[in-house]
């Protein structure tokens, strides 16, 4: 292990890090909202998977991020309305639900990636550059580490306030709130849950679609059949474990993030343990977070239990 | 000094089904005024106070607002013309702030103004004499407390008539005086108040009292002029009709409940040092307003609830080491208060209820179950029972209250050897059915079980009880003898006061 | 506005044709994805069923590919019938087939009628063990066993991988790089009527699940528990053992799936031949309405569509990635379906009353 924890390395495994938790940030932001607004959406994955084929067929069309983004999101949104359709409008379990969808856009990307490909393969397209903060990323240690990121990494990092600020201050957040806590007392106020719900869904979906372009942006040039690798599990895991608030969440996010990239590291550098123990790191971290977390307080009291007016 | 009133109904009438919860009620309130609304449980007050809260909307009759008829389709339109409720089940969101709670529903544009809100909000709560703190989460409080946050929310939008369901049910002595004292402010800045109460002390309190039974109002006397004797009465509608079914009697004691106390975090216990005993042959008789405690009383005899401190014995047997399986084995049987999500697993048929819980020993051969046992079981329970359902293989979800009771009738009874809890076993059944239980209750009687009888309908328990325990707030206020106790006596009792040592 | 009311049960009659229809609205779709790749879909669907039911070798290869669906379909049937979200069948299954293969290399050298049985017993002891420390996480630690048994499926994808490449496992002096050397004839499941072991057993496997859910205790704690806990607390049930047995049985039927793959057509161990087989189940025991016998009948159509898609690929321009993509659509549907069977819907405003 010694040889893993030079400086040098260190810094290259945070700053990598921060790349990766951008991934799992931004799905982790999107399901803490959906959560928050009382949907236990288990679709995740699928969702993230949907945004990484959406990103990848727009850049490869148009070698535009800007384009990628917006498929991605699109894509986001059209999984989050055939998830609310089912959960909202059709009282379907959330969990039947969002497993279901998972199997679905399992199946579907594969399909759809493969008649994209069937011609042959696209030219595939560069990783986008990062966007160095001038004078803040020049400062030792942490510049680099947290001042050379991505675009959309300092977006995700700075969502993590806007989005506590969402819920915490402003109307539409109180409202999607009370929809997870206690819906009969918002339709007491002739507020509609559904539309709450559906509108915490469809912005939800679109972050995790956005954490699925940014993997195919920074990280990947090609899509992989289930690219995604449990990314969409380890978001879901790291809300449960943030106990529904966006700082803890991203601390947890931060966690997975880390391991995740050690992985990486350890695979490149022939560390003497097998590197698929470090890959197996993240998931095997997720249940133990989740066994000794065990603060549950900020779960919605309403959270996965379809609303039946009555 | 009586002006023109400031809420004034007028034959309103509420029907659910062919149940008239509300039968051409009509009352008025005058500003400054605190009416109460007394009457047993199913009256119609609630059903009345949902109607006057846009929770409802009335078949009949109307709702008079400062001389303006109202139609309210939602509780927002209610709160916006004034008429504001504060509920007996809170309609609270637990994981929000006291100002969150307030301010929900009643914000425009995208921030909320915390700053004003919470300015406001501090004003009321100074002019009251409330202490609660505005960025507290009101998960964190005191049951007594989130009566304060359900009477500000009420406060904060300037209702002009504030209707109040139960409120002191949760509130301690001192918090209940304490509400006095709002309600006299209230008075005083000129609100229209109604109160809802099944508290004598707290009817006696009032200007006027509207008494309702089975949805009609039977009786309005001025506080002044009535005594609680005369209330009761009213309120039970005639001399009860004492029939004193069968005298019996006990035998050695059989279920003794030693001390036992259920604690809970940060609110008064939900059960307070419960001690009593019932002998074989005997019907204990457990009064008292429905959320008193006698629903956790029969679960933790039976098993269901961990009990803090004491100890319940069975025939001398301690039952500590038991669980809900082994104390059921003893001969316990327990009929639970919720029929269709605590008695009766919805989705299986009436056979296979009949058969839960022993299903590992008496309908068990072997490794499978012995299914024609169980078909036998239920064919003898369809027909000693009189269940009515096209086969065994009906649905439970699909029986009508009354078949789907006697399926739980019929499972407890068999199982109860020794001690029988029976917990409101007649609650929301017709008249036939419930003369059908009573029948089987005193047949277990005179097998010689030890029945412990919780119910909300008075006249039933002292026709059927022989001693009977009253409980108001978690503790037992005393035990009477159903001969020779009156209604009076325990009503009292169960409005709070103690019983005098006699 | 939509209002819900619940049925108190709907007719056989209601059920089968919700169920139909969702099938046949799922077929329309699988139809709109061929258009899309720009294959005819005549040619498409016709090739599909060519190689599901060609002739006899095709049929035959059908149901081969049917009987670890079957395993994982019932894993999914015990599981969620008791209201428990085991979707770690992908895992159960590799743990499984590990399991037996481990118990192979111990007992080199023994005669089959030894040797068969222990690699059985091994394996289903294996998927269980894996599934009844979800089920533990669950009842002591309050760990969902949604997220458990999926980050164990990857774990223990990564423990194969480890395991074959570079690890113990690996073939010695071999090319093929991820796969174990051959297994020993004493080890292979025996062959009836050209089909492995697997089938009888999974044959037999359906039966007998359908005999616990319906005539045992367990099974009656197990179909309560999914309906409504607390009636069963009330009467004594102890409900995290329950939990336990169910998840145990749940993991143990998705060994044998692995064991099948494994032992019974591959002869050797390798990631490729058990990819997807636990998450097919899932949709598998969900179409087949979590019924033993349904799911038999979904097995063995989801059996003969994986087998024809092969055949199709080959022949048309239609990936063989339609048919995850068609049983993904077709749950959806069907799951939509479910509710019209559940609740009474009505359409129009909110409050007829209000005048």
């Amino acid at each position: 292990m010694a040889e893993l924890l030079t400086p040098a390395i260190l810094l290259s495994i945070l700053s990598a890090s921060v790349g990766a938790a951008t991934i799992i940030l931004l799905a982790a932001l999107g399901e803490l909202l959906t959560e928050r607004a009382g949907i236990w959406n288990m679709g995740v994955e699928g969702t993230m998977l949907c945004g990484c084929l959406a990103a990848y067929v727009a850049m490869c069309e148009t070698s535009s991020p800007i384009t990628a983004a917006g498929a991605a999101m699109l894509a986001g949104v059209a999984a989050g309305l055939v998830i609310g359709f089912l959960t909202v409008s059709l009282k379907v379990d959330h969990f039947v639900t969002g497993l279901g969808f998972n199997l679905l856009a399992s199946g579907l990307t594969l399909f759809l990636f493969r008649s994209y490909t069937a011609g042959g393969k696209p030219a595939g397209y560069a990783t986008i550059d990062r966007w160095p903060i001038p004078f803040l990323s020049e400062i030792p240690g942490i510049g680099p580490i947290l001042f050379n990121q991505h675009l959309l990494t300092y977006a995700a990092l700075l969502l993590v306030p806007l989005v506590s600020v969402f819920l915490a201050r402003t109307r539409p957040g109180l409202e999607c709130r009370a929809a997870g806590e206690n819906p009969e007392f918002l339709e007491a106020k002739g507020i509609s849950v559904a539309k709450r719900q559906y509108g915490a869904l469809l912005v939800g979906s679109a972050l995790t679609a956005l954490g699925g372009c940014f993997m195919m942006l920074a990280f990947a040039n090609e899509f992989r059949p289930d690219i995604s690798g449990g990314r969409g599990w380890l978001a879901i895991v790291a809300v449960i474990a943030g106990n529904w608030r966006p700082f803890r969440t991203m601390i947890a996010v931060i966690v997975f993030a880390v391991l995740d990239s050690l992985a990486v590291h350890a695979q490149g550098m022939g560390v003497a343990i097998p590197y698929q123990f470090f890959l197996m790191l993240p998931y095997a971290a997720s249940i133990l977070l989740l066994a000794v977390v065990r603060t549950r307080s900020g779960q919605p009291a309403r959270l996965g239990i379809p609303f039946l007016r009555r | 000094m009586q002006r023109q009133p400031v809420l004034s109904v007028r034959g309103l009438t509420k029907t659910f089904g062919p149940v008239r919860a509300n039968d051409a009620v009509s009352f008025d309130v005058g500003a400054g005024e605190l009416v109460c609304l007394f009457g047993e449980n199913g009256a119609g007050k609630s059903t009345l106070s949902a109607c006057l809260a846009g929770l409802h909307s009335p078949d009949g009759g109307e709702i008079v607002l400062n001389g303006e008829p109202v139609r309210f389709s939602t509780a927002a339109d209610a709160i916006v013309a004034g008429i504001a409720l504060v509920h007996q089940h809170f309609l609270l969101v637990d994981d929000f702030t006291v100002l969150e709670n307030i301010v929900l529903g009643h914000e425009r544009g995208l921030f909320v103004n915390y700053r004003a809100a919470e300015k406001k909000l501090r004003a009321l709560c100074r002019r009251y004499g409330i202490s609660v703190r505005p960025d507290a989460r009101v998960g964190d409080l005191t049951v007594g407390e989130r009566q304060w946050v359900e009477l500000l929310k009420a406060l904060y939008h300037e209702a002009a008539v504030l209707i109040l369901d139960e409120p002191t049910a949760t509130l301690d002595l001192q918090e209940s005086r304490k509400l006095f004292r709002i309600i006299d402010e209230l008075k005083t800045a000129g609100v229209a108040l109604v109160l809802i109460s099944h508290s004598l002390a707290e009817v006696m309190r009032s200007d006027r009292v509207v008494v309702l039974r089975q949805g009609r109002v039977v009786g309005e006397r001025a506080t002044s002029e009535t005594t609680p004797q005369e209330l009761t009465r009213l309120m039970i509608g005639r001399e009860v009709e004492r029939k004193h079914r069968g005298s019996s009697r006990p035998g050695r004691p059989c279920l003794d409940v030693e001390h036992v106390t259920i604690r809970r975090p940060g609110g008064a216990p939900i059960l307070d040092d419960i001690s009593f005993s019932v002998a074989e042959g005997e019907i204990f008789g457990l009064a008292g307003v429905a959320g008193n405690g006698q629903k956790p009383l029969m679960e933790a005899i039976a098993g269901v609830l961990p009990f803090s401190s004491g100890r319940v014995l069975i025939d001398g047997e301690l039952l500590a080491d038991l669980d809900v399986h082994g104390i059921q084995k003893l001969g316990v049987g327990h009929i639970p208060e919720d029929r269709l999500s605590e008695g009766l697993v919805g989705d299986f048929s009436i056979a296979e209820n009949i058969a839960l819980g022993s299903h590992r020993d008496v309908f068990a051969d072997g490794h499978f179950l012995n299914r024609g046992a169980i078909r036998v079981a239920a064919a003898v329970a369809i027909a000693d029972y009189q269940i009515a359902a096209p086969s065994a293989e009906t649905r439970a979800r699909a029986l009508s209250g009354g078949n789907a009771q006697r399926v739980v009738l019929a499972r407890e009874l068999a199982a109860a050897s020794r001690v029988l809890l029976a917990n409101q076993p007649t609650r929301g059944l017709d008249v036939g059915v419930i003369e059908y239980i009573h029948d089987r209750l005193i047949e277990k009687r005179a097998a010689g079980c030890a029945v412990v009888l919780a119910s909300s309908e008075l006249e039933d328990l002292l026709n059927l009880s022989d001693r009977i325990g009253v409980m108001f707030q978690g503790r037992l206020m005393g035990i009477v003898d159903a001969r020779s106790t009156s209604i009076e006596e325990i009503g009292l009792m169960m409005a709070g006061q103690k019983r005098e040592a006699a | 506005m939509i209002a819900f009311e619940r049925r108190e049960s709907a007719g056989w009659i209601a059920q089968a044709i919700a169920y139909l229809l969702a099938i046949a609205a799922g077929l329309l779709a699988s139809v709109v994805l061929i258009t899309i790749t720009g294959a005819d879909v005549a040619d498409g669907l016709g090739a599909l069923w060519q190689g599901a039911f060609g002739d006899a070798e095709a049929i035959g290869q059908s149901l081969a590919a049917a009987i670890p669906l079957v395993f994982t379909g019932l894993a999914t049937v015990v599981a969620f019938r008791a209201g428990i979200w085991n979707i770690g069948q992908e895992g159960q299954v590799f743990a499984g087939a590990m399991a037996g293969y481990w118990m192979s290399l111990q007992l080199a050298g023994a005669p089959a009628i030894v040797a068969v049985p222990a690699v059985v017993l091994a394996s289903v002891a294996g998927g269980a063990a894996v599934a009844a420390l979800c089920a533990v996480l669950k009842t002591r630690f309050d760990v969902n066993e949604i997220i458990s048994t999926m980050m164990l499926n990857y774990i223990i994808v990564y423990l194969l991988s480890y395991l074959l490449a570079g690890g113990p496992w690996i073939e010695a002096g071999s090319t093929a790089y991820h796969q174990t050397p051959l297994i020993a004839d004493t080890f292979r499941l025996p062959e009836l009527f050209g089909l492995h072991l697997g089938a009888p057993l999974a044959l037999l496997a359906t039966a007998a699940v359908a005999l616990v859910i319906g005539r045992t205790p367990l099974g009656f704690e197990l179909r309560g528990l999914g309906f409504n806990p607390v009636a069963l607390r009330y009467k004594g049930v102890r409900v995290a053992t329950t939990i336990v047995m169910a998840m145990a049985i749940s993991g143990a039927l998705s060994a044998l799936a692995g064991v099948s793959e494994v032992f019974g057509i591959n002869f050797r161990l390798r990631a490729e031949v058990l990819n997807g087989l636990g998450y097919t189940g899932i949709i598998v025991g969900m179409i087949g309405a979590l019924n033993p016998w349904g799911t038999l009948v979904a097995a063995l159509a989801f059996g003969a569509m994986a087998n024809g898609a092969l055949y199709m690929s080959v022949l048309t321009d239609v990936p063989s990635a339609l048919v995850p993509a068609m049983q993904g659509i077709l749950l959806l549907f069907v799951l939509g379906a479910a509710v019209l069977t559940r609740y009474r819907l009505r359409f129009g405003r909110k409050d007829g009353r209000h005048g």
